[in-house]
């Protein structure tokens, strides 16, 4: 019994993290990247946008809608609808950030003029491993998103699973234990003095 | 000692070494994952959470001019107060700028109203929450002393991701019965992957 247990752990412990080794070096690159930001970017320059479009948009808005509504409407007509934030600027412009993974695109509408402007994100490779770090999160109406969240936490269940598989699977083996022990024991030793001065 | 050896070993005491940080990333990401949960959570409570420890009026210091920087307003404000721990500055207003100092245990701010020349100081109250996230956040080498040494920790934690990869595909291509299965895993998470990256 113990030695199929052991064996079922042991191959899910191994599948689960061949599934997963592209959020694991998603997860890795974008930490070492944030991590030296300051280096990565010096004085962190703008993103730098390229125009895709800038046209009258002729389309009419409910006397009701709000900022939401308009981005909504404004996405839906374009075909770009997906998650999304909107801000009204003290000019009364209506400014859409449309999130895309590699590159994410800004739609601004101008109500007086009735003119919309598309921009794309130009590639960055920085600011791509850190958008995808920070995406999470079942907030936004989209499948798509919530399908991408229920991938982030499988990926921290694995993580978890992982962690406590590794332990077992460690003391099942006698002769790594003592080593095994001053590792651990080292490991925590250090995180706790992290703890106690930071 | 075999290659095969080392790299199972290697596999296996890195990742007890690494094991606090790795359950630490691993908790605090169910916060940042659900942070709305956990938000209504505290929220149900109907408590404060930042608290009034102090106020100084007629606190004189020098203001930088708009755009200047801010960070020796932050350390004279920080070192009046008594306190340790990270700090930074940014103005919340052209009449105001907020101070804030932290530690993994603990969050000041203190609001510095400068018509009046008043300091409100405030304690935020403790959460789990914002503990875990706090750490999981922590990185950089802007700041010198300890946090230097917890982002070399990170960067270790970085390295040591990379290695686990590396020591587990070897040890999983000389398990010869776990090709076919593992083959499967791989490449259906790469795939899965791509067609995140091709449709977010």
């Amino acid at each position: 019994m113990r030695s199929v247990l052991s064996k079922l752990l042991r191959r899910t412990h191994l599948y689960i993290a061949l599934f997963l080794t592209p959020w694991v070096l998603m997860y890795t690159a974008s930490t070492f990247v944030m991590n030296h930001k300051s280096h990565a970017h010096g004085s962190a320059p703008p993103p730098r946008w390229e125009t895709l479009s800038d046209k009258p948009y002729d389309g009419a808005f409910p006397s009701s809608a709000n900022e939401h509504d308009m981005a909504r409407q404004i996405l839906a007509s374009v075909d770009m609808d997906g998650a999304h934030q909107v801000s009204k600027r003290g000019d009364g412009k209506i400014v859409i950030q449309r999130f895309a993974a590699v590159q994410p695109l800004r739609l601004t509408y101008e109500p007086v003029s009735k003119r919309l402007l598309i921009e794309r994100q130009l590639p960055n490779t920085s600011a791509f491993l850190e958008r995808m770090h920070r995406r999470r999160g079942y907030q936004h109406p989209y499948a798509l998103e919530d399908t991408w969240a229920f991938s982030v936490d499988f990926f921290i269940a694995g993580v978890i699973f992982w962690a406590l598989s590794g332990l077992w699977l460690w003391w099942e083996m006698k002769v790594t234990r003592t080593f095994g022990a001053l590792a651990l024991a080292g490991g925590i030793a250090l995180f706790a003095s992290f703890l106690a001065v930071l | 000692m075999k290659f095969l050896h080392i790299n199972r070993r290697t596999h296996l005491y890195l990742s007890l070494f690494l094991l606090p940080w790795f359950l630490l990333y691993g908790a605090s990401s169910i916060v940042f994952s659900h942070g709305t949960y956990f938000e209504e959570l505290d929220q149900a409570k109907r408590i404060p959470l930042w608290i009034k420890i102090a106020e100084r009026t007629n606190y004189e210091i020098p203001v930088p001019g708009e755009g200047g920087d801010l960070k020796p307003f932050a350390e004279r404000v920080v070192t009046d107060l008594g306190l340790n721990g990270s700090h930074g500055a940014f103005r919340q207003s052209p009449n105001r700028i907020d101070v804030f100092n932290f530690t993994f245990w603990r969050s000041t701010q203190a609001k510095y109203f400068i018509d009046e020349k008043r300091l409100v100081v405030e304690d935020r109250r403790f959460r789990w929450d914002h503990f875990l996230t706090g750490m999981h956040a922590s990185g950089g080498f802007e700041e010198g002393g300890w946090r230097n040494f917890w982002a070399v920790l990170v960067d270790v934690v970085c390295a040591g991701m990379l290695l686990w990869i590396v020591t587990g595909l070897i040890m999983w291509w000389k398990l010869p019965q776990t090709r076919n299965w593992g083959w499967l895993a791989l490449v259906s998470g790469a795939m899965s992957f791509a067609w995140f990256l091709w449709k977010l």
